[in-house]
């Protein structure tokens, strides 16, 4: 029969109660590699530019660019260990949770029937890490679609696939 | 118009070339320097006088989109079936589109003035999802125009919306009923109250800067010459002649917007039949849109200086927008008075706006935390004046300590939009009114929202505050700011189970 009880806030599953799981650790790792890669890139381009025989008369951007590099590289290496931890999901019966932000604390809510699809994705260095991205669209031109990097390759595809049969599910109900 | 051939594809009426080569002239409007350019780079290989390549040119121009006009015509065909209209289209790139009834969101009409003549009709179609490709048939006639419409309601959408059945034979009785019709009185407060009036008189800005150049001659003449009366009655005529000039341009400038109006909203028609609202207007061309009440997201209700001078408001009801940002799809109503916009937000979500309201001034919106003050006035005030100040010290000196003035001038607007902002809790939804100098108030329905987050800045978690974004399928996401933690938390979770519980489709 239809039921209609009566809902007071305080029963409600609070969204904050919950264990969040971590990313995968070694995505730190691979996000120091990325990060020493692009350094060591634009570095090399510096060096070439500054042997080159160009007529370069400021010659302290030099130092600038080196600076830049240097503190680049340095908060690339060190950040992902504060960024990483801080970063974390949370599958409930019913949604999806995300949390991100080491300054800037956000706790971001996909409710499943709200879902249109599910992506997986992974870059060549993700691969080696054994890592992928799980992307969740819902509908709307706000963009920013909810993106989780960094999980372990396998767990994505399952949330891919859970997530998938949970979103159907909710369709043919309504 | 040709008869359907064995497969029922047919054409529309030659006419239809009128309506290509006013998409032509749109798309060359848009991008002029590409598609106007082998014209030019033609006109500058060829030898000849001036007058000759003009003329040449203005011929090649006007022959070349009439002959692609009727080239498009001739290569369009459609087809209708009982679930979907097929639509093949493109000289060069051919294009097969296949409209399914149960997609569509509206269907959408324009009939310019020698359509209006002829009984024919260009019938657009909005489609959820279709970024982009959206279909549309030039100049059909208006008969079949009502056919095709008549036969796309009567599919049964997959989807049903909120409390159907019983309601819906209610609302058959009443048929269609006018909500709205815009007087002439009504065209000119809308061209009075234009966006546009006013970006348009920032323009002048450096015309009133020209003229005060001029005036300063005056005055530096004056003193060598030493006729000063005469001089003074020169500067006096010469200011009675700025401000008359620049009366005579904001006359003009208004009129122009209100003839804009009058063009656009002429005989405007605000009509509701069955779960469509539907809109006709226009002096020349002819412009009808609907929406149907189900697929609105958000409702948003305007007001800035001028219309609340007065008292109306502008009401805009945002359908999902399909990856495309902007306009497009959103339905609107130029210009109401408060009574309707409570009568028509009713018609837009009409069981379930209990406790909300689109009006500004309604009781019951919530201010959120004081706290936004401080942290706003030391982000955007207090900061940036330190730092104007520490950049300027040696160069200025103590002249620099001008840019503390930004910090009382910053507070103010702050202070300002503190008061603006205001929560509404509704049954089942939300009303968020803010602005500066005028309100926006947007209301929508819990169970449609798409995804919620809560975010906390380092202030906002030492004081227990919180931001909420709530993301619909229309338009960016809306931000409820500074709320305290614990209400926001729980708007969050509430909205989340709202949305998980709702077995109505929120499209």
């Amino acid at each position: 029969m239809f039921d209609n009880r009566e809902i007071t806030l305080d029963e409600l599953p609070a969204a904050d109660d919950v264990e969040w799981r971590s990313l995968a650790a070694r995505y730190v790792r691979r996000l120091q590699v990325q990060s020493l890669i692009t350094t060591t890139v634009t570095a090399v381009g510096v060096v070439l530019l500054q042997a080159a025989p160009l007529p370069i008369t400021q010659r302290w951007l030099f130092g600038l660019a080196w600076l830049l590099i240097g503190a680049s590289g340095v908060s690339g290496l060190l950040w992902p260990f504060v960024s990483v931890p801080r970063k974390g999901y949370a599958i409930r019966d019913k949604d999806i949770l995300y949390r991100s932000g080491v300054f800037w604390r956000t706790v971001t809510a996909v409710p499943f029937n709200r879902v249109q699809h599910v992506e997986t994705s992974s870059t060549p260095l993700d691969r080696y890490f054994g890592l992928a991205a799980l992307q969740l669209f819902t509908a709307g031109g706000s963009g920013g679609d909810l993106k989780i990097y960094g999980m372990p390759a396998d767990v994505a595809e399952s949330l891919r696939l859970f997530i998938l049969e949970k979103a159907g599910a909710s369709i043919e109900r309504t | 118009m040709s008869a359907p051939d064995a497969d029922g594809w047919q054409r529309t009426s030659p006419f239809a070339a009128l309506f290509y080569i006013g998409k032509i002239y749109q798309a060359i409007a848009k991008n002029a320097v590409q598609s106007l350019a082998p014209l030019a780079a033609f006109l500058v290989a060829f030898q000849g006088d001036m007058k000759d390549k003009l003329a040449i040119g203005i011929g090649a121009f006007v022959l070349g989109t009439v002959i692609l006009a009727v080239l498009r015509y001739w290569f369009f065909r459609y087809r209708i079936t009982d679930t979907s209209v097929l639509i093949r289209d493109g000289v060069f790139k051919r294009t097969q589109l296949d409209v399914k009834f149960e997609r569509v969101q509206a269907v959408n009409t324009e009939q310019n003035v020698v359509f209006r003549m002829l009984g024919l009709l260009t019938v657009s179609f909005d489609t959820a999802g279709s970024s982009g490709q959206e279909g549309y048939l030039p100049a059909i006639h208006a008969e079949s125009a009502r056919e095709l419409r008549d036969r796309i309601r009567r599919v049964p959408k997959p989807i049903s919306d909120a409390a159907n059945s019983g309601e819906k034979a209610d609302r058959r009785d009443a048929a269609t009923r006018t909500l709205l019709r815009l007087t002439a009185g009504d065209m000119v407060r809308i061209g009075l109250s234009s966006n546009r009036v006013f970006l348009l008189v920032v323009l002048i800005g450096p015309i009133s800067e020209y003229m005060e150049r001029e005036f300063g001659e005056i005055v530096e003449e004056s003193a060598v010459v030493e006729f000063l009366t005469q001089a003074q009655t020169g500067l006096m005529s010469g200011l009675a002649f700025g401000l008359l000039l620049a009366l005579g341009i904001l006359v003009l400038l208004f009129s122009i917007s209100i003839a804009g109006a009058f063009l656009r909203f002429h005989r405007y028609e605000l009509v509701a039949d069955e779960d469509v609202l539907r809109s006709t207007g226009g002096l020349l061309t002819r412009h009808e849109h609907s929406v149907n009440r189900s697929k609105v997201q958000s409702l948003h209700a305007s007001q800035h200086v001028v219309l609340r001078l007065f008292r109306r408001f502008r009401l805009r009801a945002r359908q999902a927008s399909s990856g495309r940002v902007g306009r497009g799809s959103d339905f609107i109503v130029p210009i109401c008075t408060g009574d309707l916009l409570a009568d028509l937000s009713l018609e837009f979500f009409p069981q379930e706006f209990s406790g909300l309201s689109l009006d500004p001034r309604a009781p019951g919106f919530e201010r959120i935390s004081p706290y936004y003050l401080r942290s706003r006035i030391v982000l955007i005030g207090v900061v940036p004046a330190l730092v104007a100040i520490a950049l300027f010290w040696n160069s200025s000196g103590i002249a620099a300590l001008v840019a503390l003035l930004w910090i009382p001038a910053c507070a103010i607007i702050v202070w300002q939009k503190y008061r603006r902002y205001g929560i509404l809790y509704g049954q089942d939804g939300l009303a968020l009114r803010s602005g500066l100098i005028g309100f926006s108030v947007v209301a929508w329905l819990h169970r449609k929202v798409q995804r919620v987050s809560v975010t906390q800045s380092p202030f906002q978690r030492r004081r227990d505050l919180a931001t909420v974004r709530i993301f619909l399928a229309a338009g960016s996401a809306i931000r409820i700011p500074y709320l305290e933690q614990a209400k926001a938390k729980a708007l969050r979770d509430y909205v989340l189970y709202r949305v998980e519980s709702s077995e109505v489709a929120w499209h």
